[in-house]
């Protein structure tokens, strides 16, 4: 008994934890309103496809989390799954094996996070407008790889591929899922457990405080742009997968996607608060919107007016129960 | 009065700079002319006659009848535009006299489409090939490139200002015809009733809501149910987990109103292994290999190509000054199926 109410206690004293809880409240709420209005929510083969659409949008969410952690944001992670996609497809259509094609747009997805991380560390620019810049070339060049076009199919010899990071199946749940919760998991680790995961929240509370403490804020905010890379070509690769072609638009405003991920998680756009468990749920409470109210019968401008409330609301409620809080203590 | 005279003066400065010819150049001096409304425009007409001559004399002096005849489009993206780019590109070839040019927005979006229709009207089209992104978006632009002496026929698309000629799918008969289509199919197996979905561009692509209707009016009076609309905005992947939503409603039967949609929608269908019959509408690699394969009955394929070259011979004719016989043609779908690959 002891060790479980310390338990407990332990988890609630994790900074962040308590909007995770309000906003977990909210998601449970969500679900059983959108099981009441058609059971067929509740499906397994609704709960499958529900978790493989939140999957993109939590592992977008955590390369966002972990950008806005250190008090910076990434505007290029849209252009960068869009990019992704395009670059894998096309080699495939043009022969390259699809192991090959992975790896070479792995590293042109990084290398937008290395400039990325340049841009704002080391020329100091403003995030907004680096990322901006970059966004727009990565989308430029997500349009010139297959000379203005979307890719044709990308084939049978790909079948593979699909099956791996989309189509398929592991211990009976999907490889997409499965793939989202490793990342996660590895992710949530190095934010939460190493020195580097401690310095992207120094970075992100005092920068002044970090630098004089010796933390080096090239390297790590150079770090945190690689991790947001890396997730939107995780991203971009499996949206080729579920397509099987490559779409010059793909990945289009998923950069802001992450953002309310991230924020209706509780990580704050001013830097240094979050965890990436509130993510998690930031992530779902989006992906059940998306699915639910196309259950519910619901115009689509109709789940465009909910989603953006619960974006404000999540984070109002976050205020207030915080000063509500802070007000008890000062009395 | 003042103002008049100053707004005349710039005008002929700016015919000066278009007849000198220099791309770029142009495109500025055009935004300027936008701007000066309306004593601009209303100078530009008197001074219109001045320089239709001049113009003809510069024609002269170069080779012959001459025509700079521009198409535009939603974006560059799809490769049904690029159909459009090939029929003009036949018709250019044949008659000779015609100096070409595509240009589009890197993205559907009303604002960009309109600077396309300015930076083409200063660069001296004497037609333009529209393929309206929205019916009143542009109106405004396409008048300003009519007082410029600008003819404007549309192809695959129309804005609600009147053009010399249209060439478009009827696309609420295409849609119709798809919705026929799947319907002979549901009825050949037995399947008399159900839920059928349709997954859409967004609701403010004209052409795709003139299909929905289409295929919705093709099930009046059935025992089937439309559900509601989902919008995928063409993405493949978005379309794809509406579709699988659809799909884990029950559904017999899914319609994708674009290239996008339809890919998407036969991806879920594949993956469902589930007998329902899905209709997509545009041609891709794509949408014939899952034809193919059997997941997709059926796609309404339009034609682009002979959209883009009936409407470069059109401008031709309208340029010389002939009378043209039809003025609303409807170029007509194809309903291609696994047999026909």
């Amino acid at each position: 008994m002891e060790v479980s109410k310390k338990g407990i206690k332990k988890i609630l004293a994790i900074r962040g934890m308590g909007q995770v809880l309000t906003v977990t409240v909210g998601l449970i709420m969500l679900c059983i309103v959108f099981g009441i209005l058609n059971p067929a929510f509740f499906s397994g083969r609704n709960i499958g496809n529900l978790l493989r659409q939140i999957a993109p949008i939590l592992l977008i969410g955590i390369g966002q989390s972990y950008v806005l952690i250190t008090g910076n944001i990434d505007l290029s992670i849209g252009s960068v799954v869009g990019m992704s996609c395009m670059i894998s497809a096309t080699l495939m259509t043009k022969g390259v094996n699809p192991w090959a094609a992975v790896l070479i747009t792995l590293i042109a997805s990084l290398v937008v996070g290395f400039i990325n991380g340049h841009l704002v560390a080391t020329c100091q620019l403003p995030p907004f407008i680096a990322t901006l810049g970059t966004m727009t070339i990565a989308r430029g060049i997500a349009q010139i790889v297959n000379g203005n076009y979307n890719t044709d199919s990308i084939g049978e010899g790909a079948k593979r591929f699909r099956d791996f990071f989309y189509y398929g199946k592991t211990l009976g749940v999907y490889n997409t899922i499965l793939i989202a919760i490793v990342i996660w998991l590895i992710f949530n680790f190095l934010l939460s457990k190493t020195r580097t995961g401690r310095h992207i929240y120094a970075i992100g509370s005092n920068v002044e405080a970090a630098k004089l403490s010796g933390v080096s804020i090239v390297g790590t905010t150079v770090k945190v742009y690689l991790v947001s890379a890396f997730c939107s070509f995780l991203v971009g690769i499996i949206t080729c997968a579920t397509a099987g072609m490559g779409t010059m638009d793909a990945g289009n405003s998923y950069e802001m996607y992450a953002v309310a991920a991230s924020v209706i998680g509780g990580v704050s756009t001013l830097g240094g608060q979050g965890i990436l468990l509130g993510t998690v749920i930031g992530a779902s409470i989006w992906g059940v919107l998306q699915n639910g109210l196309q259950f519910a019968g619901a115009p689509v401008a109709i789940r465009n007016i909910v989603i953006g409330i619960i974006v404000v609301v999540s984070v109002l409620l976050d205020v207030v129960v915080r000063t509500g809080k802070f007000k008890k203590k000062s009395k | 009065m003042k103002k008049k005279v100053i707004s005349m003066i710039l005008c002929m400065a700016m015919t000066g700079a278009m007849l000198a010819g220099c791309g770029s150049n142009n495109g500025d001096s055009g935004n300027t002319a936008a701007t000066q409304v309306p004593e601009a425009t209303e100078a530009a007409r008197e001074t219109e006659a001045a320089k239709e001559t001049e113009a003809i004399a510069e024609d002269t002096d170069n080779a012959g009848e001459s025509y700079t005849v521009f198409l535009i489009t939603m974006d560059q993206m799809d490769q049904y535009w690029k159909n459009i780019d090939n029929g003009c590109l036949e018709a250019v070839a044949e008659l000779g006299n015609i100096d070409y040019k595509w240009s589009a927005p890197d993205v559907k979006d009303d604002a960009k489409q309109i600077e396309c229709i300015n930076n083409a009207v200063a660069g001296g089209a004497d037609a333009i090939l529209l393929a309206a992104n929205g019916p009143d978006a542009v109106t405004v632009a396409l008048e300003e490139a009519t007082a410029a002496g600008v003819k404007i026929i549309y192809v695959d698309s129309a804005a609600n200002y009147p053009g010399e000629a249209t060439f478009t799918t009827d696309n609420k008969a295409a849609g119709k015809t798809a919705g026929e289509t799947m319907l002979e199919e549901l009825e050949s197996k037995g399947i008399t009733s159900g839920n059928i979905g349709i997954v859409n561009v967004n609701a403010a692509t004209a052409s795709c809501v003139a299909r929905e209707e289409g295929f919705r009016e093709a099930f009046e009076g059935t025992d089937f149910e439309i559900m509601e609309t989902q919008y995928g905005e063409g993405d493949a992947a978005k379309s794809k987990d509406i579709a699988s939503a659809y799909i884990t409603q029950g559904v017999v039967g899914i319609f994708g109103a674009n290239e996008g949609s339809s890919v998407g929608a036969g991806n879920a269908i594949q993956e469902s292994g589930d007998d329902i019959v899905g209709v997509g509408f545009d041609t891709s690699d794509t949408i014939s290999e899952l034809i193919k394969g059997g997941y997709i009955l059926a796609t309404m394929a339009q034609n682009p190509d002979i959209m883009g070259k009936e409407g470069i011979f059109t401008a031709e004719k309208v340029l010389k000054g002939e009378a043209l016989t039809e003025i609303d043609v409807d170029t007509g779908v194809s309903v291609l199926m696994a047999g026909d690959f």
